[in-house]
């Protein structure tokens, strides 16, 4: 079984969000409900004060915390999927440890008060147990997996599109969005990501381009002080986030 | 002050709950609480969660801090129980039944309370025992406030019963004493374990709550007592007056000054550490809040200055220090659970500020639907379970006998 990575290149990112608009289209998220997001942010000061941005999906961690937190199982890794980290929403119970235990900050809890108005749940209501309902639906919906539009009370996140990475062929080293035969199978901020920063592959296929990538360019993870061992490895400059300063100390510094 | 008794049963003449007085309380206690849980369930059956101010960057708020705050004052009276039934300190025993009660009344608003704020109460019921997660820390809690809650029930039963020394007594005493230990510090450890959140980080957790649980539930417990008889003491009986003018005021000193120790420590360690997860908790968060540093100052300092002389053993003192300790360890609760998800985890976007937090109305309502839930379950105790019982021989002692409920005299007598 594949162990499904992602590579972003930092020096080919334009922070430009289409992975973040292309993953809220594919997933139905939520305002605010970022499963894939770019944080913007300024690192040090004139002269060499630098602007920089960092794409964030979920790390699909190989020794998640918020799997140990979980008191019922409901998140889990399923190494049968790749190593993805889902969210079962037939067994989450909403207690939001996990979203707790998560260094990355990419679980959510979409029962929360809107973050734009007019909340567009009470636009498009929810109808069969679903949180919104809205015209468009991604018509896959594993409620086992967290795919799908999640009832309220329980914790949603990215699944690195595993309704389209399923049914990759096995054995695939990567799923490229310039080669026909796989592109439907990527996922979405891979598939539409302009610059090319985002690639999405098997870790455990030494043929693999991810696996070139992150030997050949350096990839690092993300907070790897953490002991969380992301799947998502990041190359070029950039995946150093300076630590938080609030805006009005920054040049206390 | 009547000491006198039928048969083995000793006097409750005293009690002031027993009376009109104690109707009307359970009256107005029980109209908040049904105001509370109706506006709170109202709130929760129409918007959901969105009722509450919590986000998906800051998912813990103040009914959280409410279930831990409760959850350790029971556990602390607990602790403050075994005392007498488990370790022999005999001048306890006016406060045992009360303090068991009380811990048991606690413990049943916590759950409540955090059984709101889940998204889904009910199905947690059949899904952790379905499971079986033992790496997770909240299976854990579950499983040893369930032990805790049992023990808990079976030890005042045991009382209930007149058996104060028993074999049995004292064996279900211990189970008890271990229940509540691992209970509480279960729960310290779902904050201390999380080496992401700096700010709760920290193996010694459960020493903490440990202590800062005892303070807030003898808080809880001496206003309650007081309560209980009018806030007169010479209406409590002789071996109960003894210990709210002896042993009682002088545990209060030292646990509020413990606590006031825990907090300068953990302050000292945060504001000296270069990590801004910590740092910046104290230094932007907590100490720029005039709430928090009021709490500290006037609910905890000016309490354990009042509590060091002479004045501690004065009954208006007594029940201004208890009032204002439970406030403040009410406001520590919020602050702490608050506190280690202010610090965003990652500097990110434009202008990166503290997550800001305000409790809503819904969230407030959860918390007084706590408080009034204990509140009538401790006054409906007070009426009907006779809270202020103790040994037959404490309440034989005349009063001022000095011999009375001392461990060693005792021991000798036995």
């Amino acid at each position: 079984m594949a162990k499904w990575g992602m590579v972003i290149d930092l020096d080919k990112c334009t922070g430009c969000q289409a992975c973040t608009t292309a993953c809220s289209m594919e997933n139905n998220t939520l305002p605010g409900e970022t499963w894939q997001d770019v944080l913007y942010y300024t690192a040090g000061e004139n002269p060499s004060g630098q602007m920089k941005w960092l794409p964030r999906p979920c790390m699909q961690c190989e020794n998640p915390s918020c799997v140990h937190v979980c008191p019922t199982r409901a998140t889990y890794k399923d190494e049968e999927a790749g190593g993805i980290v889902f969210v079962d929403w037939n067994k989450c119970i909403g207690c939001k440890y996990c979203m707790i235990a998560c260094p990355y900050g990419v679980r959510f809890y979409a029962d929360e008060k809107p973050l734009i108005e007019p909340d567009i749940r009470d636009v498009f209501p929810g109808e069969n147990g679903q949180l919104w309902s809205p015209p468009y639906q991604n018509p896959e919906e594993d409620w086992r997996r967290g795919i799908g539009i999640q009832p309220p009370g329980v914790v949603s996140k990215c699944t690195f599109c595993y309704h389209k990475v399923r049914h990759a062929p096995e054995g695939v080293a990567d799923l490229d969005e310039d080669n026909p035969e796989v592109k439907e199978y990527v996922p979405a901020c891979v598939r539409t990501c302009a610059p090319k920063a985002r690639y999405f592959g098997d870790l455990d296929n030494p043929d693999s381009q991810v696996n070139r990538l992150i030997g050949d360019k350096h990839g690092v993870r993300l907070k790897d002080h953490t002991g969380n061992r992301p799947q998502v490895y990041y190359l070029g400059a950039g995946a150093g986030v300076p630590a938080f300063t609030p805006a009005d100390r920054e040049n206390d510094a | 002050m009547s000491t006198s008794m039928k048969g083995m049963q000793p006097t409750t003449h005293g009690n002031a709950l027993q009376g009109p007085l104690g109707w009307g309380l359970l009256v107005i206690a029980g109209v908040v609480l049904l105001a509370s849980l109706g506006y709170a369930l109202s709130q929760l059956m129409t918007s959901g969660h969105t009722a509450f101010n919590t986000s998906s960057v800051l998912p813990w708020g103040l009914p959280i801090a409410t279930y831990v705050y409760f959850a350790l004052a029971s556990s602390g009276l607990g602790l403050v129980a075994s005392l007498p039934l488990v370790f022999g300190f005999k001048a306890y025993y006016p406060l045992a039944k009360r303090c068991i009660f009380l811990a048991f009344a606690l413990l049943i608003s916590g759950m409540g309370v955090l059984a709101l704020e889940l998204g889904h109460p009910f199905r947690m019921l059949w899904v952790i025992p379905a499971n079986l997660q033992v790496q997770s820390a909240m299976f854990w809690m579950g499983v040893f406030y369930s032990l805790d809650l049992l023990f808990l029930l079976w030890k005042f039963g045991k009382l209930q019963g007149g058996h104060w020394d028993s074999k049995t007594a004292r064996q279900v005493g211990i189970a008890s004493f271990i229940g509540v230990l691992l209970a509480s510090g279960n729960l310290a450890l779902i904050f201390g374990m999380m080496s992401m959140r700096p700010f709760w980080f920290d193996a010694l957790m459960p020493v903490y709550f440990y202590a800062t649980g005892i303070t807030s539930g003898v808080a809880v417990l001496i206003l309650l007592t007081y309560l209980a008889y009018g806030f007169r003491r010479e209406r409590m009986p002789a071996a109960l007056q003894r210990l709210m003018s002896g042993a009682l005021p002088r545990l209060f000193a030292a646990l509020v000054g413990a606590t006031l120790l825990f907090i300068v420590v953990r302050a000292i360690t945060g504001l000296y550490s270069n990590n801004p997860e910590v740092n910046l908790v104290w230094s932007e968060y907590l100490l720029e809040s005039g709430l928090y540093l009021t709490s500290l100052v006037v609910g905890l300092l000016l309490p354990f200055v009042l509590l060091l002389g002479g004045l501690r053993n004065r009954p208006g003192i007594q029940v201004l220090t208890a009032v204002l300790v439970s406030l403040a360890m009410f406001a520590e609760r919020l602050y702490f659970v608050v506190g280690g998800q202010v610090v965003p985890l990652f500097k990110g976007s434009w202008v990166p500020d503290l997550i800001a937090y305000t409790p809503s109305a819904t969230e407030w309502a959860l918390t007084l639907v706590g408080v009034s839930l204990c509140l009538v379950l401790f006054l409906l105790g007070e009426k009907f379970l006779n809270l202020g019982d103790m040994p037959p021989q404490m309440t034989q002692a005349p009063a001022g006998d000095p011999a009375a409920g001392d461990p060693a005299v005792e021991a000798s007598r036995a």
